[in-house]
């Protein structure tokens, strides 16, 4: 099942994603047409956003990186969620922001010292996130440095979470990008370095994993520049296509630029 | 979400902003990895499953399934926003603050700054928040007062820091939106005071809010 969060006439709402792509409302049961909603983040409460770099043995090679020995994870903030179909930014007077598409797993469940073998138990679903990148920020202190990745609005996700089950085997999806309609990015979840059973384990032999938490697994190669006006697609083959217009900084903040 | 009644989303740490440590690491700064000195403020996040409070427990880290080796605990003032703060300057960034606490970070030694430090700075626990949120006229004049079992380890005078309450306030909104009940801890002594199991470690800003743990065996 699908699972989604819009805005419809002024509230949040929880709804499921029905096969004809029609919206189900979990309150009532209404059926709600996508043209009268404003897509939301799926997840409701989201908590710990854990995102990893150069996972990818492609996407490292790329920025001529070695392969890390151990995961490089930093962490985002809330504030850079948005929906389906919704407003990123460029930010005024840079030269390189790029899109990420990126597989994201859900915690469902609350667990410490989680082993390899059970962490699958621990998840809830799956998401797609575009964990957009501003290479003019980037300084060697906590690197990626969170100028450069906890912006607002820099991290759409969805369009829904879709429950693992539905998707099933991960090891090998489909991952693609397109800028304005033109494929720019192509890699598989095959190539993976740290896989999400590994992370899982990782992570939760240092914290406490709770409800809520993700887990963006990084991204494959295929870099390029964004520009207001551009259309992306992120799209993951079983788990969904993510669509991000993006916009100036003076459009997207407006009175507050 | 948080076992801390204060800190509702974000709780944003300044790291290498005590004036005195980052002036005597400058000639490590030229070097690798880090290849010249932070031109921005150094910033991390204590996620939720850190958040605790006045009087907690702070659980003795383990690694790889043994007890940690060491912990270290630095205090900062930290400063409660009251409304949604957006790219505000500096001269208007204190109207954006509830009040003034403090929080304790508690980690592993730091070892380095180049990559994010989730292994020493994301334990659960470790990062007890004050009870009480004080409005302060000047939090500059403020200082921040450590012991560990009744003996002063660090005192950092807010002045002290590179970067000002008012300054790190204006620069972090224009990257994150801020929102009532997130929480800027804005500066930690450069030198982090080691600390054993079973300790107690007592911060205070006088006149303002005091802050007590103990570390877990």
């Amino acid at each position: 099942m699908k699972h989604a969060r819009v805005l419809f006439n002024g509230s949040a709402l929880d709804v499921t994603v029905e096969a004809d792509g029609q919206l189900k409302s979990k309150t009532d049961g209404q059926l709600i047409n996508e043209a009268d909603v404003t897509w939301l983040c799926p997840v409701e409460a989201p908590g710990t956003i854990f995102a990893l770099g150069l996972n990818y043995a492609d996407h490292a090679a790329e920025l001529a990186f070695e392969p890390p020995k151990e995961p490089l994870v930093f962490l985002k903030g809330a504030n850079t969620l948005t929906g389906h179909k919704q407003n990123a930014y460029r930010p005024d007077n840079i030269e390189f922001q790029h899109y990420e598409c990126e597989l994201v797993a859900v915690i469902g469940k609350e667990g410490k010292n989680i082993s390899r073998e059970d962490a699958m138990d621990y998840i809830s679903g799956y998401t797609v996130c575009n964990d957009f990148a501003i290479r003019d920020y980037l300084e060697n202190y906590y690197r990626p440095n969170l100028r450069v990745k906890s912006r607002d609005s820099l991290c759409p996700i969805g369009p829904w979470l879709i429950d693992k089950e539905d998707v099933g085997d991960i090891t090998n999806l489909k991952l693609t990008t397109h800028v304005n309609g033109e494929l720019t990015q192509e890699g598989t979840t095959a190539d993976i370095i740290f896989d999400l059973p590994f992370l899982v384990e990782y992570l939760s032999k240092i914290m406490t994993l709770k409800p809520g938490d993700m887990i963006a697994t990084g991204t494959p190669k295929g870099l390029k520049d964004m520009q207001p006006g551009d259309t992306v697609v992120c799209e993951i083959e079983k788990v969904g296509a993510l669509v991000t217009h993006i916009v100036s900084e003076q459009t997207f903040y407006g009175d507050k630029y | 979400m948080s076992k801390n009644p204060i800190v509702k989303g974000k709780l944003v740490c300044v790291a290498l902003n005590d004036a005195e440590q980052f002036n005597a690491m400058q000639a490590e700064f030229a070097e690798a990895p880090y290849k010249g000195a932070p031109q921005q403020p150094v910033l991390y996040f204590k996620p939720h499953n850190t958040w605790s409070t006045d009087g907690a427990v702070v659980e003795w880290a383990q690694v790889d399934g043994s007890p940690a080796e060491q912990m270290v605990v630095g205090a900062s003032l930290a400063v409660v926003f009251g409304k949604e703060c957006c790219r505000v300057s500096e001269a208007e960034a204190l109207d954006y603050v509830e009040g003034y606490t403090l929080v304790h970070d508690f980690s592993l030694v730091e070892q380095n700054y180049y990559r994010p430090d989730i292994k020493g700075k994301c334990l659960d626990t470790s990062a007890p928040i004050g009870a009480d949120v004080v409005a302060v006229a000047d939090p500059q004049a403020l200082t921040v007062v450590t012991s560990v079992n009744g003996m002063v380890v660090n005192e950092t005078p807010v002045s002290q820091l590179v970067r000002g309450v008012a300054e790190l306030i204006s620069t972090i909104s224009y990257i994150m939106t801020l929102q009532p009940g997130d929480v800027i801890a804005v500066g930690f002594p450069g030198q982090r005071a080691p600390v054993a199991p079973g300790d107690k470690v007592h911060s205070v800003i006088d006149g303002v809010t005091e802050l007590n743990n103990t570390l877990g065996q």
